[in-house]
């Protein structure tokens, strides 16, 4: 095999060949047992164990947006969503597929945990603690961090929640087209050119000569790594501050229960 | 007036692309004429190194391009060009062949093979790396399977020839390589469990001379490797194109992991001869010697990458040796007359061996095979090398390669056989990008001991062109296009072409000019001084 891509047997195959496996039937216990171990290997650091959702979507609801019925859903894990952090995954045969497929099945058919908190209260928290000043939702706000119209379809409650406490330690992945996939989003940089500048924000973009950064006030850098002194990749780090100590545990868990409550504008 | 006209029009033609035979001989003495590029590594011995030395280390900051040839469609483009005499032959994905005027850019002809809607490619992108010439025709292999052999005037079809069944999986997307006579091809297929082989064609009439499959039918030597009937689907494909050493008369190919890949219950014992380098006699292709990197692979280490000839005294005794970069991470260095194991050392972080013996076999740690839950495991499933070229120059004795670093969680699933949708039996994830890093590395091509290295944002697929202008020249998956210093390793120029970079370079020189081409995004790039 001769390629590269960050879920090899995915990206290895760029024709489609056989497509997706015509029969995806019957599920049993055995099919979901032996899903759930292919999940946990496969898609649970994204998808979050049990499919609770992470970096990726949560699939713990009975409707998935991509995959209405089974055989969506093989073709989702086999094709992947373009244009989405969603690779193709080529390497299952038939049956594991069929057992992938039972599986979600599986776990949408599980009583949903309904996400605590009162949304309405956490808009108004969202908006006491200025987060618009960085985020957009539904085309207003600032522009330094991600944009939140639909993040409660990207991301869980969980994962939500850490980006509330410890934003570093749950930088984006996958929502940008660039950099590209597999590269940590929103990375904070801490530059020093060779004549004495410092530069800090967030990493644009970067080949093996250049890099671009954009600092907080929203102004653009283009260096060469030639004429960088220093150049300190903040990773675990991000220029969104903690609001830990800034929302107690209620207000955290209204502001969470508004951020899954955003699910994009209709078009 | 018409005298007049006639003239004019045979100066023109004195001046533009001038179709010579390029027969056997050229191509033996291919070092001899630096101003052509006769065949895919620039000469049997593989070194992808250029005499030319017009672009040096003080000019080489005001290349400038020449001119740039668009692809007609996208696709990933890996070519690796050939000029001879005023024209280029290269390839576009996924398999057609273009000759273009080497002084402007401007197409002569093109040629495209019919491939059927339901191609079977698993394994690689659909992808072709480059012709072979030989008197007058071009030969180019194509991902339906077959082999044809083109007109090298006006790309009209001579022959054509299925090398093998393209449902079973067989497809080509290596540059032929072209001996006396014969073009030597091999197959790409082994996550579909094909049974790899190194054919021998007829130049003039495209009939099939000899097969040597690269694993052993029940009877022969090495058969006992494999358990029961895997050897049937046991892979072995022999995707990327050979080396040859004329004097020695023997053509060395190299072979792919076995088949399936991530799963090795039904293949118990060494597997021969995959991940191994055959020594064969380009007369029937009969095994002289062979040598295997990676015994049992599970972890999709193909031996497929370019294996460079060289000649470099050893504890003060002139030897004859060919080096390959492996996928597994190590560097190996052998007696190419004999297939003795001469050096070898590790050039990336690897987790899966301690060492190799006296003899070059890894020292295979227990217990790292792939697992339903997962296995971490360094170099990657793409290795610590791949198809990407290594160079080496006979200038500063050093040998050129793109080092991977990186790991990946390896699976192991089920293994059921179906050409239609491969015969892989698990798969991997690497690690994340920002967790992996690739460099450009220069180490003395007898011992492995590193020189210098230049490093590279993500783990690209940079091949390495060096010069006798002190040069070596690589691109990047972020679409820089970029000069080293060979000695040291220090950047000299580059220049950002907007696509990911996965074409190999080659440099030619047309009236007194030298040029260095490579492929990037869906283009051709050509670069001389003002």
């Amino acid at each position: 095999m001769q390629i590269k891509k960050r879920w090899f047997w995915a990206g290895a195959i760029a024709v489609a060949v056989g497509a997706v496996p015509a029969r995806v039937g019957a599920q049993n216990n055995a099919d979901v047992d032996g899903g759930r171990r292919l999940f946990q290997g496969m898609c649970a650091e994204c998808h979050g164990a049990g499919g609770t959702g992470g970096d990726a979507p949560s699939l713990n609801r009975p409707r998935l947006n991509h995959a209405p019925d089974d055989k969506a859903l093989a073709r989702v894990i086999a094709d992947g969503i373009p244009n989405t952090a969603m690779p193709r995954i080529r390497r299952f045969t038939e049956s594991e597929l069929n057992q992938l497929v039972a599986y979600v099945r599986s776990v949408g058919k599980m009583a949903q945990d309904r996400v605590p908190g009162d949304a309405k209260k956490g808009a108004a928290i969202y908006k006491n603690l200025a987060c618009s000043s960085c985020h957009i939702v539904a085309g207003e706000g600032g522009t330094l961090g991600p944009d939140l119209t639909d993040i409660g379809t990207m991301r869980g409650a969980a994962y939500l929640r850490e980006a509330v406490v410890d934003p570093g330690a749950s930088l984006p992945k996958g929502t940008l087209s660039v950099l590209s996939r597999g590269y940590a989003e929103y990375l904070p940089v801490r530059i020093v050119t060779r004549q004495g500048r410092e530069v800090r924000g967030i990493r644009v973009d970067e080949d093996a000569f250049t890099i671009q950064v954009r600092d907080a006030a929203g102004r653009s850098y283009s260096l060469r790594k030639s004429d960088i002194e220093v150049l300190e990749k903040q990773v675990g780090k991000s220029l969104m501050p903690s609001f830990a100590s800034r929302v107690a545990a209620p207000e955290l868990t209204d502001l969470v229960a508004y951020l899954v409550s955003l699910r994009g504008t209709e078009p | 007036m018409k005298i007049v006209a006639a003239v004019i029009f045979a100066g023109v033609l004195a001046g533009g692309p001038v179709f010579a035979q390029v027969p056997y001989d050229r191509i033996v003495k291919a070092e001899s004429e630096p101003a052509n590029w006769l065949t895919y590594a620039g000469s049997y011995k593989s070194q992808r190194y250029t005499q030319l030395d017009q672009i040096n280390k003080q000019n080489v900051s005001q290349l400038k391009p020449a001119w740039v040839y668009q692809l007609r469609a996208g696709g990933v483009f890996e070519t690796s060009p050939l000029v001879v005499d005023g024209v280029m032959y290269m390839t576009e994905p996924p398999s057609t062949v273009t000759a273009l005027d080497v002084r402007t850019g401007r197409p002569l002809w093109t040629w495209t093979p019919k491939i059927p809607d339901d191609v079977i490619v698993i394994g690689s992108p659909p992808v072709n790396r480059g012709v072979a010439v030989l008197d007058n025709m071009v030969y180019a292999g194509s991902i339906a399977g077959h082999l044809a052999a083109l007109d090298a005037k006006t790309g009209a079809l001579r022959w054509d020839v299925t090398v093998d069944d393209n449902k079973l999986g067989y497809y080509l997307t290596l540059a032929p390589l072209a001996i006396d006579g014969k073009i030597i091809v091999g197959v790409s297929g082994a996550e579909n469990g094909i049974r790899g082989f190194v054919d021998a064609y007829d130049a003039k009439t495209g009939k099939r001379l000899w097969r040597r499959h690269t694993i052993p039918a029940p009877g022969e030597p090495g058969n006992d490797t494999w358990g029961k009937d895997s050897w049937k689907t046991g892979g072995g494909s022999t995707w990327l194109t050979g080396s040859y050493d004329p004097d020695l008369k023997l053509l060395y190919w190299q072979t792919g992991n076995p088949g399936p890949d991530w799963n090795g219950d039904n293949r118990p014992g060494d597997n021969l001869y995959t991940c191994s380098v055959l020594a064969l006699n380009p007369d029937d292709g009969t095994i002289k010697w062979h040598f295997q990197f990676t015994p049992h692979d599970t972890h999709d280490w193909d031996a497929n990458e370019t294996m460079i000839l060289f000649d470099a005294p050893v504890a003060g005794r002139p030897r004859k040796l060919l080096a390959q970069a492996n996928r597994n991470g190590f560097y190996y260095v052998l007696d190419r007359a004999t297939g003795e194991f001469v050096a070898g050392k590790s050039f990336v972080k690897q987790t899966w061996a301690d060492g190799l013996d006296a003899k070059g076999r890894a020292i295979a740690k227990p217990g790292l095979e792939p697992t339903r839950e997962g296995m971490l495991v360094y170099p990657s499933i793409q290795g610590a090398a791949n198809w990407h070229s290594p160079s080496y120059s006979p200038k500063t004795g050093l040998f050129y390669q793109t080092a991977v670093e990186m790991g990946t969680i390896f699976y192991k699933g089920e293994a059921v056989y179906n050409p239609l949708i491969g015969f892989t039996g698990g798969g991997g994830r690497t690690l994340n990008t920002d967790d992996s890093s690739s460099a450009i590395r220069a180490w003395e091509a007898t011992t492995g001991s590193l020189k210098w290295e230049f490093k590279l944002l993500s783990a690209g697929r940079s091949s390495l062109l060096s010069t006798a202008g002190g040069l070596v020249f690589s691109g990047t998956e972020e679409g820089n296009f970029f000069a080293l210093d060979a000695e040291t390793g220090k950047p000299l120029w580059d220049t950002q072409l907007g696509g990911n970079i996965r074409g190999i370079p080659m440099s030619f020189a047309v009236d007194g000019k030298q040029y260095v081409a490579i492929a990037a995004g869906f283009a051709l790039f050509v670069f001389g001084l003002p």
